[in-house]
């Protein structure tokens, strides 16, 4: 099946565009520059998806490895592609055995562009990578993301360290990441609720190269920088000790435990020596729930006039938006913007001198407005009303807002807003009293995927554009990625991006694309289903 | 077959004995074999939880009826009553809704006078609310407990300490006996880990307790242990400068945990021996929990920190 290309990112005068786990890159003008791949490894004997473990993976936090469920491959499974065919939903049932899960493989699964455009970073799903790429300008990038570390080639031996340059990957999936203002730190929000701060270009390269100094001397590369020490850092897990004994154990299931634990800790303590990232990460602030999206967003200081302070906005999914100081004191909680009853997927600090404002939707009806600094609720705009009124859903009763993408538009504050499995585009107005005024609905012929808007400068058309990667549900192969302006009054024109590489056929079944593609929805609470 | 049968005799058994205490009138104290449950409950899963959207929208008239303020529903909007110094320095912070939301407003939310100042988190069989209570009785203390029918039991434990205190002081005629003890306590079921900044605003409280928590000692739970260096900022989110979080356990690793933890948080500081031996709270919290007693019976070591909330550094 060929994949859609599913997400974009605007990156100074150049665009990206994800395609499964390739990054092609294209000029403002969509002339195909180069394409990134992402680069498979060696697979190894046991693993069944090789691409996705790298032989020392920091990824398991503890001893025993995360269990999945594996389904009985049946028999057929063997000719599922073969099977499939474009007509036959039946069929499809059939081909539905595939050797990795969707979302084992290294799809990208975001885009990111620092603010001054001169780096391009994305994440890899099922590894848990961060990559980081220089981005020179035209659209030509290069690769950065590298550390050195050692390699325990055999973890029996502890003498063979072989140096590896491998990329960084981190202990959970990180499900959105964003940057300080100053554009040299990471902040990445993973499936487990933590913010980790990471530098965007590791201080060991590129110099390392010739000094590869952290290595040397064969400790991780953990340390914590003095500009962080404020942040409060988690005690070193690898004293590990038993943390029971015979006085506070009493049943006979944990004393068990106990004696399980105590046999394999000399086993485990290697284990951690494997396991800890070896890469300069700083755990921030937490939430004890899924971290949907992470943002930064500056007011100014309540003490000195004239600096403005950064702050931490974290959204997750049991309907929390946190407000948390910027670094070092990101440990300080600011307050809550709390309101939404369902949970919360996007979020969107204004632009154009609107910092102040804060936009977030998701699982509720409604889009939120807030003054994220004092944490009040200035406002609130339907969103599922104008679904519903969109043709082909009057019947839908829930609605996942997908993506909110806020810029300045005709003088004003536009926002555009996508909802999952709906073919529009909806477009909204932030006015000066702080309300999102409702514009229109601008169908589209495709699922939108993501959204980003290129900017007039370098081209040859004065307006906005916005960028569009499209999903055709039943025909995939004409997955488009689209251009949208407004030619007058009220009216868009779109224009599918010409020319675009076709990639390879991926060995895929269309409902793991769906679980990946259209996957806002299964961030609602079971018992929300009715 | 027979083991069947009498287990759903137990169970029926239960189902009338609660059906009985939800009765008004009723103010003998519930007994515990009635509100059995497994002691774990998982905080990352989704449960049925109640909770307010927003602190302002939690109605705490119904934990707390004798201080309910008899005033018209729509003056919810005002500022909180003046009693408590702290809930007007953090008046500001409530929300401003709109007043073209198209949901209503839930009706009627009867404000009560005081707020809640000391949550028990894990307050389990409630043993410490109960002790607390008469020691201070003109604040308003707050169990929280993820276990259903432990919850309910605490809920029945106190309405029937409330009716027979009433009728003690009764019985014993005007001021022998305090009126109406226990009326300022309240629990409630909740998962604090995910769900704390729901029911307290910043700054709200002044003593959070932590008693005897679940020490999860595989390596691999310690993520859902109650103390960690990211839940310590919800903590000290919700208590004001000053505040104190009490910790007490029998785990001597779980206490080590438990320190560091806050020892490395930059918002907390451990109080001093000398301090923590002086708090009446602390005597409290060694002998009234149900765990403390099981503890004592056992003949296991209790260990105790207390650590207090510090102003946050100007930004």
């Amino acid at each position: 099946m060929i994949l859609p290309y599913h997400l974009v990112k605007v990156c100074g005068d150049a665009v990206f565009i994800a395609k499964g786990s390739d990054i092609h890159a294209f000029t403002s003008n969509f002339e195909h520059v180069s394409t990134w791949k992402y680069p498979v490894q060696q697979p190894i004997v046991e693993s069944k998806a090789p691409s996705t473990e790298t032989p020392e993976s920091p990824a398991q936090d503890g001893p025993p490895t995360k269990r999945r469920r594996v389904e009985p491959k049946k028999d057929k499974a063997s000719n599922g592609h073969q099977t499939e065919s474009k007509n036959g939903q039946h069929k499809s049932k059939k081909a539905a055995q595939y050797d990795v899960p969707a979302n084992e493989r290294p799809f990208v699964q975001g885009l990111y562009a620092t603010g001054d455009g001169r780096h391009l970073v994305a994440i890899t799903g099922s590894d848990k990578t961060v990559w980081v790429f220089e981005h020179s300008g035209g659209g030509n990038i290069k690769l950065l993301s590298q550390r050195w570390a050692h390699t325990y080639t055999n973890p029996h031996l502890l003498g063979f360290v072989s140096l590896n340059m491998v990329p960084r990957a981190m202990p959970k999936r990180p499900c959105s990441l964003t940057f300080t203002r100053d554009n040299l730190t990471i902040l990445a929000a993973d499936k487990f609720g933590d913010v980790y701060a990471l530098p965007l270009v590791p201080s060991s390269t590129p110099t390392a190269e010739t000094t590869p100094d952290p290595i040397a001397t064969g400790t991780p590369t953990t340390t914590q920088p003095p500009s962080r020490s404020e942040t409060p850092s988690t005690p070193n897990p690898s004293a590990f000790r038993p943390q029971a004994d015979a006085f506070t154990v009493h049943t006979k299931r944990n004393l068990k435990a106990l004696e399980n634990q105590k046999i394999s800790l000399g086993r485990r303590a290697l284990q951690e020596q494997l396991n800890r990232p070896q890469f300069e990460l700083t755990l921030l602030l937490g939430h004890v729930s899924m971290l949907t999206y992470i943002a930064v967003g500056t007011a100014p200081s309540t003490t000195a006039e004239c600096k403005t302070r950064e702050y931490i906005i974290t959204a997750d999914r049991d309907e929390h938006i946190r407000v948390s100081r910027g670094m070092p004191q990101a440990h300080i909680i600011e307050g809550f913007c709390l309101g939404h009853e369902d949970f919360v997927s996007r979020l969107c600090v204004a632009p154009g001198g609107r910092e102040e404002v804060l936009i977030s939707g998701g699982g509720d009806d409604d889009l939120f407005v807030w003054d994220w600094v004092g944490s009040r609720l200035l406002s609130k705009a339907a969103v599922f009303e104008h679904v519903k009124k969109f043709p082909g859903s009057e019947k839908l009763t829930k609605i996942a807002v997908t993506r909110i993408l806020a810029c300045e538009w005709d003088d004003g504050i536009g926002v555009f807003v996508t909802v999952e499995n709906i073919t529009a585009i909806f477009f909204y107005e932030l006015l000066p009293d702080n309300t999102l005024a409702y514009r229109e609905a601008i169908p589209v012929p495709g699922y939108p995927l993501d959204i980003d808007v290129l900017n007039a400068s370098g081209t040859t058309t004065k307006e906005p554009r916005l960028i569009v990667p499209l999903c055709m549900k039943s025909d995939m192969a004409n997955s488009s990625v689209i251009t949208m302006s407004r030619c007058g009054e009220e009216r868009w024109k779109w224009e599918p991006i010409e020319d675009m590489p076709v990639g390879d056929d991926v060995n895929i079944s269309e409902t793991e694309l769906g679980k990946i593609f259209f996957s806002t929805e299964t961030l609602r609470k079971l018992s929300d289903f009715d | 077959m027979g083991g069947k049968r009498i287990k759903k005799d137990k169970r029926q058994k239960r189902e009338d004995y609660r059906a009985a205490m939800k009765r008004d009138d009723i103010s003998e104290l519930p007994r515990k074999k009635f509100y059995r449950q497994r002691a774990h409950a998982n905080p990352f899963s989704d449960h049925q939880l109640i909770y307010p959207p927003h602190p302002d929208q939690m109605d705490w008239s119904s934990l707390y009826p004798h201080y309910i303020v008899e005033n018209k529903p729509q003056n919810q909007k005002d500022q909180p009553p003046p009693s408590q110094p702290s809930s007007q320095t953090v008046s500001g912070e409530s929300p401003v809704y709109s007043d073209n939301d198209s949901t209503p407003e839930p009706p009627a939310l009867r404000r009560i006078s005081k707020d809640v100042e000391v949550a028990d988190i894990g307050c389990g069989f409630g043993g410490l609310l109960i002790a607390l209570a008469p020691t201070m009785p003109d604040t308003l203390i707050l169990g929280l407990e993820i276990r259903v029918s432990v919850t309910q039991f605490v809920e029945d434990r106190i309405k029937a300490l409330r009716a027979q205190s009433l009728a003690q002081s009764e019985t014993e005629g005007g001021d022998a006996a305090p009126a109406g003890l226990y009326r300022n306590v309240g629990v409630l079921r909740a998962n604090t880990m995910k769900f704390l900044p729901n029911f307290f605003r910043k700054a709200q409280l002044s003593k959070v307790f932590i008693c005897f928590p679940d020490p999860h000692f595989k390596a691999r739970k310690h993520k859902q242990r109650i103390v960690s260096a990211t839940l310590a900022s919800e903590y000290a989110y919700v208590l004001r400068a000053g505040g104190i979080v009490y910790t007490i356990t029998d785990v001597p690793d779980l206490h080590e945990w438990m320190v560091q933890h806050f020892d490395a948080h930059p918002s907390f500081e451990r109080v001093g021996e000398v301090e923590q031996e002086a708090d009446p709270c602390v005597g409290i919290m060694r002998t009234e929990t149900e765990e403390g007693k099981k503890v004592e019976r056992h003949k296991g070591a209790k260990h105790v920190a207390l650590f207090r909330r510090l102003e946050d550094p100007e930004w």
